[in-house]
């Protein structure tokens, strides 16, 4: 894969990407922070790029790795386990407000808030956040619904038109 | 679409853009794509500057070279799609040799060159920086020799070659040494990995994702030490664990851009230079690290295996 292309790809999209990078570290020093380095990672491991097609998945990819290793690293992340997962759920089965319901996308657990992000606010199909997170479809469409029922939101025919893309389960 | 989600998604759109934003980009870019000293995974603003600097040093005091190679499977090659005969181009030659020789004089030194890389400016500045590595040592030699010969003579000998290491159609491994003799011997290597496909020099930071790998390796190389040291007493370093008789400073941990290549096994290869870490007679040390030790700080497993 060519670094050149990879080049043009990050400098087009660097707004986005940096969003992105945004809404996992909340603050623009740390978010630059990960776009800087994810640059450097896709320049350095532009081999591991299979095809063109897949450089938006696989940059996103970076970008949140990347996010969520300095969220690590400065232990602002409790990555949760199902326990912690059900806990969290009870809490925010609560009525909330706006302010709530930010709130509710913060406490998120990582994995949850990515789905969230990425279709919602980044518009990616459901097989594309596949791709980005290397989950299984169906563990996608389970973690989008999850996180909606966190967020006491409804949930939207979307699941349902996206269901011809079912076949992939569990690859 | 859900009136609350259209209210996080607004928040999120909303989220405002630094204007150094399209500066770090283009600078990043440039710097990892570029071959200058600087293409690790160099933090941001001030301690980018001093990252450069601690390059610029190392550079500067590299006296030898040592080219290492990137052992890349056929499989990953097929897997990234990618054609196996591109880097075949890419060459190592004897670029340049100063020898000299007189009575206790003798100096010897190959410079390699690397020809057939598309990114031209990786090519020159590696091709000169083995010149001018090769042409520093070779001044030196001289002056050295002139101030032994007005003092009343004496013996002097500087050696200076390659080798590759690996050559495959993706990876090109150069070592480099120099062997200084001036009553006792010292030895430094240096190496250098090119990935060839993407035409990029490979540091060592940028193979991992943090700077945890520092400490892993640190460790991994205390436990080989005293391994070492408990199957054969011979085997001494100045290491913790190890009882020393002289006060010699101890290992602490390796140097964030420590010397180091890739095995044709696709390990990763950290080595010290003579007394470095250990006594003279230990020579040029080096320690291979299970790629299981640093599997969760590896950017990716393209390169360790």
């Amino acid at each position: 894969m060519n670094s050149r292309r990879i080049a043009d790809y990050v400098t087009e999209n660097r707004e986005s990407h940096y969003r992105l990078a945004y809404s996992y570290v909340k603050n623009p020093d740390d978010a630059l922070d990960v776009i800087q380095e994810s640059v450097c990672k896709a320049i350095h491991g532009a081999h591991t790029l299979k095809s063109p097609e897949f450089i938006k998945t696989w940059f996103y990819r970076i970008v949140i790795n990347t996010a969520l290793d300095l969220l690590r690293k400065q232990k602002k992340l409790v990555l949760a386990d199902d326990e912690a997962f059900e806990t969290l759920h009870a809490v925010v089965d609560d009525p909330m407000e706006d302010y709530d319901l930010h709130q509710a996308l913060e406490r998120l657990p990582g994995h949850y808030r990515t789905v969230v992000v990425l279709r919602y606010f980044e518009d990616l199909p459901l097989n594309d956040i596949a791709e980005v997170t290397g989950l299984p479809l169906s563990t996608v469409k389970t973690r989008l619904y999850k996180s909606l029922k966190m967020l006491r939101l409804e949930l939207e025919s979307e699941l349902d038109s996206d269901k011809k893309g079912g076949n992939t389960y569990g690859s | 679409m859900d009136p609350k989600i259209e209210k996080l998604r607004n928040a999120y759109d909303s989220i405002p853009i630094p204007d150094e934003l399209e500066a770090l980009v283009n600078q990043t870019l440039s710097q990892a794509m570029g071959a200058s000293g600087r293409h690790g995974i160099g933090p941001r603003k001030h301690r980018a500057a001093k990252g450069f600097l601690v390059a610029a040093a190392s550079l500067a005091a590299a006296f030898v070279l040592f080219v290492a190679g990137i052992n890349l499977s056929p499989t990953f090659a097929e897997k990234a799609g990618r054609l196996p005969m591109v880097g075949q181009l890419v060459k190592v030659f004897l670029l340049r040799e100063y020898t000299h020789q007189e009575d206790s004089y003798d100096a010897s030194l190959q410079s390699p060159g690397i020809e057939g890389l598309e990114n031209q400016d990786l090519e020159d500045f590696l091709n000169a920086k083995y010149l001018s590595e090769n042409k520093a040592l070779y001044e030196t030699f001289m002056a050295d020799m002139a101030a032994l010969k007005e003092a009343g003579g004496g013996h002097l000998g500087v050696d200076s070659g390659y080798l590759v290491l690996t050559d495959t159609a993706e990876i090109l491994s150069i070592g480099r040494y120099v062997v200084n003799t001036v009553g006792s011997s010292s030895t430094v290597f240096r190496y250098d990995t090119i990935d060839k496909v993407n035409e990029i020099l490979i540091t060592l930071p940028s193979l991992f994702k943090d700077d945890r790998y520092i400490d892993l390796i640190s460790e991994e190389i205390k436990g080989q030490m005293v391994a070492q040291h408990q199957a054969d007493p011979n085997r001494f370093f100045w290491v913790e664990g190890i009882e020393q008789s002289v006060d010699m400073p101890l290992f602490g941990r390796i140097a964030r851009d420590q010397s180091f290549y890739i095995s044709a096994e696709g390990e990763l290869v950290i080595s010290f230079d003579k007394y470095e870490v250990a006594p003279g007679y230990m020579g040029v040390l080096t320690f291979t690290i299970p790629t299981e030790v640093l599997k969760d700080v590896l950017v990716s497993r393209v390169y360790l295996k």
